[in-house]
């Protein structure tokens, strides 16, 4: 794993410098064509290279001749036409090994950044990843690290080549005339400017336009959503009437966006046209000096192609450098992530234990808990779970159940006081045998796409088909999955779509049981089954009696027959006891069981 | 009705053609737009070529008159160009809006059973990528076609006009640039696919660690996970290597072919300017100036085919999207027959109804029950027994396969389900609620409610206290994913349905996620506002509907037992198990 970006330019760094270098050597051969071309042309109507009044084009002409077979003018012309052939072969070659280079280690660098975020993802606490934000750690995985690719792959094919291309057609328009070097030298800054202009007054509107289009999204999904509601109220008209509205900014938005970007084609065509006519304007007295005039022309027709050569390497630049300045934009936000240390680590010299039946498994001592540093939602939790009972815990919704939860499971630290799991404090127990001993069941009901049995080998690689089927049973799911024909091998759509909520809650109940764990917790993992599967299931499961069961809910129906049971409220302990005891001591136990069950 | 529907359905050109006829105006002076500014773009070499030649010749003014055209032309030319690019854009923007529109109000309209079928995810992607798609390859295309076509025209008349030799030259070889950049593309573009699918399994895969991260973590499934992850990113590694690579061949071969084009028809020209007295018999005169145009016009005449192939991505994208969306368009409308109107609903009856969401598989079967007015009746039973699919049929989002149901004696067809829905309230479940401020979420069913008759609502459906504690209380904005808790959202639904005091409610499980002090206090409301009213319950909780007229148990898609709490109670049958099994 990586700690930052530079690390993996690091591992490639020799295609990325080599790269480059290759460029330039197609870069010399595309700057030498006009030249050869010219050097033709003068041959043409000069008949010897010593009556070339040029200095550059008459030693190329001289070359050519060197080579020549004849001296014949058809000769000279084929000749310079071979050589010009034979160097874009050569450079074709060069250039492909370069782009390969780029290819290759920019996909490299994008590679190994995706596989770090995505360990890194895993390794975070809860409470770290909750502070980048889901969305953002996805949009990390897929877009930035794309972006670095992107921005590194240009940076390979272009950060040579490019700007190489541009001051070497400025420097040969200097020397085969300097009043076209100096028109050439002026057009550089406008064409950015084009370029930059309007790049930079459509970002700030793109980036309007780009929540708009949110909020388009966001009003047809909520459509979507509550397509019954709106029909019932036969507000359709309604709907439609403010989602046209809503296009409508959209469209307008747009429009005025791109009318600036409208602006760079025209400007472009307008600028190379009248920089030509102006060029030509400029020699004229030269044009006009007949021992000049065959000079100037085939001069003005190199020229031409250097001015297309600057203006396409020009605009490649500025759209090459908004794509890199993106690039580190996006490595910036990748390293922020990479860099951070995981807060829940396995301790150092991590230790394990056994605790027997009956005994004390685990223990709150004064815990509190908060998730700002601001307020505690956890205020001073004392209590125990001994092992082989079943522990209930009862509250409303935000009283603190499930971060209980997240406590034992170290998906957070206490902020206060000490968790002891089989007398040893959480913190130095070893994270990996404490999260085998216990079997989690969360109220989300989590399946993961593959199949049943995939999903179930996540909990017990090596479990056979049997084991698989007997926990099934266990759960109660069996009766539907024997109905497939696949049987276990049935396959589970991502998130588990294809069952029904109480399915994955027994699915889910099936899974933990597999590995038998030595604790089973249910944090709210009933609430889709009726009341008798759900009171089957807790029956099969009181019958392990060497696993530790806690049971979270807000049915008193689903804990009352705990042996020991914990009664949260605003993330306090407001009772704690048996069903009996607490129907006598604890006010708030008494009322929810009186308004759930009402049997007075 | 049938008739509608049939013009309804339309092919994908129809539509296309449907949707642009309206810009027939601005299409055709984009059109002459695009073919003045082409004609000055490609008059310029000419006019420069002459120049040269002009010079040559030492014939001043008419040096002079060639340069002046040619910078009148280039200027117009600027302006040309820029109303052609805004008339296309405008044209592609506004159609844009029109579809979008058009599917947002086939949303609502198609009939549920389609609407059911149809991912949610898949009608968004409609809305916002297929529509984005559709955009740019609608502007892409005519533009670089529209421009296209006009330079390829122009242009080889212009090569024509200059030397004919040499055009027949240029027109013969350019193919090959086309060729190779095709070639090239189409190769690139089936790795780029498969890239992007690679590319969207690993963010798929990822979202799913995201989102399951807990049990990943207490699995301790990490290494796997990431086992898993790293062979999906090699394939997207070796897939990333072969599209970039292959996509990084386009410029240089284009280049590489091009180059030897230019090359070609360079030395050709220049080989051809000394025999130029011999060749004016066959009327292909060359001069230096004519080169010069001539070289311009090689590199004009190859752009518009790589420019036309590489919309081609975009086309085919937008074609694809386009498709997706007039199949939607093509589905069918909700049909709503009924003409009568009803002023309240006096008397509900389910005669012999038979229905089933999928033809193999039975749900409601022969079902008979009569609700009168002023009745509080209560349906229970076992999840998928179809209890909420009589709710369905009862709010018309499905019709029957068989039977009636009957509103006030008149059947189900002969009402309007305006006028049917008008007369309920209903709670779902699922509780909606639209980004918008509380105080016009509550008030979604009576739009014109004042903020008094808000307050007292949300005070019935005990949503005031918190509403109350929140920073801009009734103005405070919120939306389906943050701020509230599902109790609160079924409290603001029950809210808008006090608000609305409609003749009858239907509460699905309306209450499920209200802790139970609460949830006997919305109750108790419910019974006082629906004294005299019809109100049918669903409820999971048996103690919430024991003081029922009626309750109804429901077990695969028929009743097993119907009467009060007492009877049923006494009976020991179904009801009596579910209930106590409330106490073990």
């Amino acid at each position: 794993m990586i700690r930052k970006v530079s690390d993996s330019i690091k591992h490639n760094i020799l295609s990325i410098a080599l790269g480059p270098l290759l460029k330039i050597i197609e870069a010399i051969f595309d700057l030498l064509i006009p030249l050869i071309m010219k050097a033709v042309l003068d041959l043409s109507q000069f008949n010897t290279p010593n009556n070339i009044p040029n200095v550059v084009s008459k030693n190329i002409a001289t070359f050519i001749r060197a080579f020549n077979f004849g001296d014949s003018f058809l000769a000279d012309a084929l000749t310079g036409g071979g050589i010009i052939l034979v160097m874009g072969v050569v450079g074709y070659a060069i250039t492909m090994v370069a782009q390969y280079l780029a290819a290759r280690s920019s996909v490299n660098v994008g590679t190994e950044i995706r596989n770090s975020l995505y360990t890194k993802m895993l390794t975070l606490s809860k409470k770290e990843r909750n502070s980048i934000g889901n969305s953002k750690i996805l949009t990390l995985i897929n877009s930035d690290t794309y972006q670095v690719q992107q921005g590194l792959l240009l940076f390979v094919r272009l950060i040579v080549r490019a700007p190489f291309i541009l001051t070497g057609s400025l420097i040969i328009s200097f020397i085969l005339d300097w009043r076209i070097g100096f028109a050439f030298l002026a057009i550089v800054p406008l064409i950015i400017l084009v370029n930059v202009l309007a790049l930079r007054k459509s970002s700030k509107g793109y980036i309007e336009i780009q929540k708009d289009l949110d909020s388009l999204s966001n009003s047809a999904s909520e459509t979507i959503e509550g397509a019954r509601v709106i029909r019932a109220s036969n507000n359709q008209e309604f709907e439609n009437n403010k989602f046209s509205s809503k296009t409508t900014d959209y469209q307008d938005k747009s429009i005025a966006v791109n009318k600036i970007n409208a602006l760079i084609n025209p400007l472009t065509f307008a600028i190379t046209s009248i920089v030509l006519i102006v060029i030509v304007f400029l020699l004229k007295e030269s044009l006009f000096n007949s021992g000049d005039n065959l000079l100037m022309a085939s001069t003005i027709i190199a020229e031409m192609s250097y001015l297309a050569q600057i203006f396409f390497v020009t605009i490649q630049i500025t759209q090459a450098v908004i794509d890199i300045v993106k690039g580190t934009v996006s490595a910036k936000r990748i390293n922020e992530v990479l860099m951070i240390t995981p807060q829940i680590t396995n301790s150092d010299s991590p230790k394990t234990g056994e605790t027997n039946i009956g005994e004390e498994l685990i223990k709150f001592d004064h815990v509190s808990f908060s998730f700002d540093e601001k307020k505690m939602f956890l205020n001073d939790l004392n209590f125990q779970i001994r092992k082989g009972e079943t522990f209930g815990i009862i509250g409303g919704t935000g009283s603190g159940k499930s971060t209980i939860i997240n406590l034992i499971e170290r998906f957070y630290d206490v902020s206060d006081g000490a968790i002891f799991y089989k007398g040893i404090p959480l913190k130095e127990y070893d994270l990996k045998s404490l999260r085998n001993d216990i079997g989690l069941v969360n109220q989300k009901s989590s399946l993961f796409k593959g199949t049943i049995k995939s999903n179930y080998l996540m909990a017990k690689p090596d479990a056979s088909d049997e084991e698989i089927i007997k926990s099934l049973k266990e759960a109660e799911a069996y009766e539907f999955v024997n109905k497939y024909e696949d049987k276990i091998n049935h396959e589970v759509n991502e998130g588990g779509t294809n069952f029904s909520g109480g399915q994955k809650q027994r699915l889910c109940i099936g899974r933990a049981l597999l590995k038998h764990p030595e604790i089973l917790i249910l944090d709210d993992s009933t609430s889709a089954l009726d009341l008798l599967t759900d009171k089957k299931i807790r029956e099969t499961v009181k019958g392990f009696k060497d696993m530790t069961k806690v049971i979270v809910s807000q049915r008193v129906a689903t804990i009352q027959n705990a042996d020991y049971i914990l009664v949260l409220e605003g993330g306090q302990v407001v009772g704690q006891g048996k069903h009996k005891d607490l129907m006598k001591d604890c006010p708030i136990y008494r009322e929810t069981y009186e308004t759930q069950i009402k049997k007075k | 009705m049938r008739h509608r529907l049939k013009r309804n359905s339309m092919s994908t050109k129809e539509r296309l053609i449907h949707y642009l006829k309206p810009m027939r105006k601005s299409l055709i002076f984009a059109f002459i737009f695009a073919l003045l500014f082409v004609t000055s773009q490609l008059a310029q070499p000419f006019l420069l070529g002459k120049s040269l030649d002009a010079s040559k010749e030492n014939a001043e003014n008419i040096f002079n008159i060639y340069l002046i055209i040619a910078l009148v032309l280039a200027v117009l030319g600027t302006v040309f160009d820029y109303l052609f690019e805004v008339i296309v854009m405008n044209v592609s923007q506004r159609v844009i809006k029109n579809v979008r529109d058009d599917i947002y109000s086939k949303i609502n309209s198609i009939c549920i059973s389609d609407f059911d079928k149809k991912a949610h995810g898949d009608m968004v992607q409609l809305e916002i990528r297929d529509m984005e798609n559709f955009a740019s390859g609608l502007f892409a295309v005519f533009k670089t076609l529209i421009q296209g076509i006009f330079t390829i025209t122009i242009t080889i008349v212009m090569m024509l006009m200059v030397n004919w030799i040499l055009a027949l030259g240029v027109i013969i070889l350019t193919p090959l640039s086309i060729l190779m950049s095709r070639f090239v593309s189409k190769f690139s573009h089936k790795h780029f696919k498969k890239q992007s699918e690679l590319q969207a399994n690993i963010s798929s895969i990822s979202l799913e660690t995201l989102n399951n991260i807990d049990v990943i973590q207490s699995l301790n499934h990490e290494d796997k996970s990431i086992d898993l992850f790293k062979v999906k990113n090699n394939e997207l590694h070796k897939e990333g290597i072969v599209s970039q690579f292959s996509a990084s061949w386009v410029n240089p071969s284009t280049r590489l072919v091009n180059n030897t084009i230019y090359v070609i028809i360079g030395i050709a020209g220049i080989i051809m300017i000394p025999y130029s007295v011999e060749l004016a018999l066959v009327l292909a005169v060359m001069s230096v100036g004519k080169l010069s145009s001539f070289l311009s016009y090689t590199t004009q005449y190859s752009k518009p085919f790589n420019e036309v192939s590489g919309v081609a991505n975009e086309y085919e994208n937008a074609k694809a999207s386009f498709k997706r969306v007039n199949d939607f368009m093509n589905l069918d409308f909700d049909i709503n027959e009924g003409k009568e109107e009803i002023e309240n609903i006096n008397k509900i009856e389910f005669s012999h109804t038979y229905f089933s969401y999928s033809e193999n598989q039975k749900l409601i079967e022969d079902f008979n029950l009569v609700i009168n007015k002023g009745e509080k009746v209560a349906i229970v039973g076992p999840t998928g027994a179809g209890k909420t699919t009589m709710i369905n049929l009862l709010m018309r989002f499905y019709d029957p396969k068989d039977g009636d149901i009957k509103i006030n004696n008149i059947s189900y067809r002969d009402i309007s389900k305006e006028s049917l829905r008008k007369n309920i309230g209903m709670v779902l479940q699922d509780t909606w609620i639209f980004s918008g401020t509380i105080f016009d979420n509550v008030r979604y069913l009576k739009q014109d409610a004042s903020l008094e008759g808000v307050k007292e609502a949300c005070r019935k459906a005990h949503a005031d206290i918190f509403i109350e504690t929140l920073p801009n209380s009734y103005n405070t904005y919120i939306n389906a994913k943050n701020g509230l808790s599902e109790g609160q959202k079924q409290m603001i639904a029950i809210a808008r349905v006090m608000l609305l005091n409609p003749n009858m409610v239907i509460l699905d499980e309306a209450t499920s996620n209200i802790d139970t002090r609460s949830e006997k206090l919305i109750t108790d409301a419910f019974d006082n506002m629906m004294k005299e009213k019809t109100s049918i319950v669903i409820a999971h909780r048996l103690s919430t509907i024991e003081q029922a007229d009626t309750i109804i148990v429901m077990k695969d898609g028929g009743i097993v037992e119907t009467g009060n709490h007492k009877d049923l109670m006494k009976k020991q049958g179904f009801y009596y198990t579910l209930y106590s099994s409330q106490y073990k």
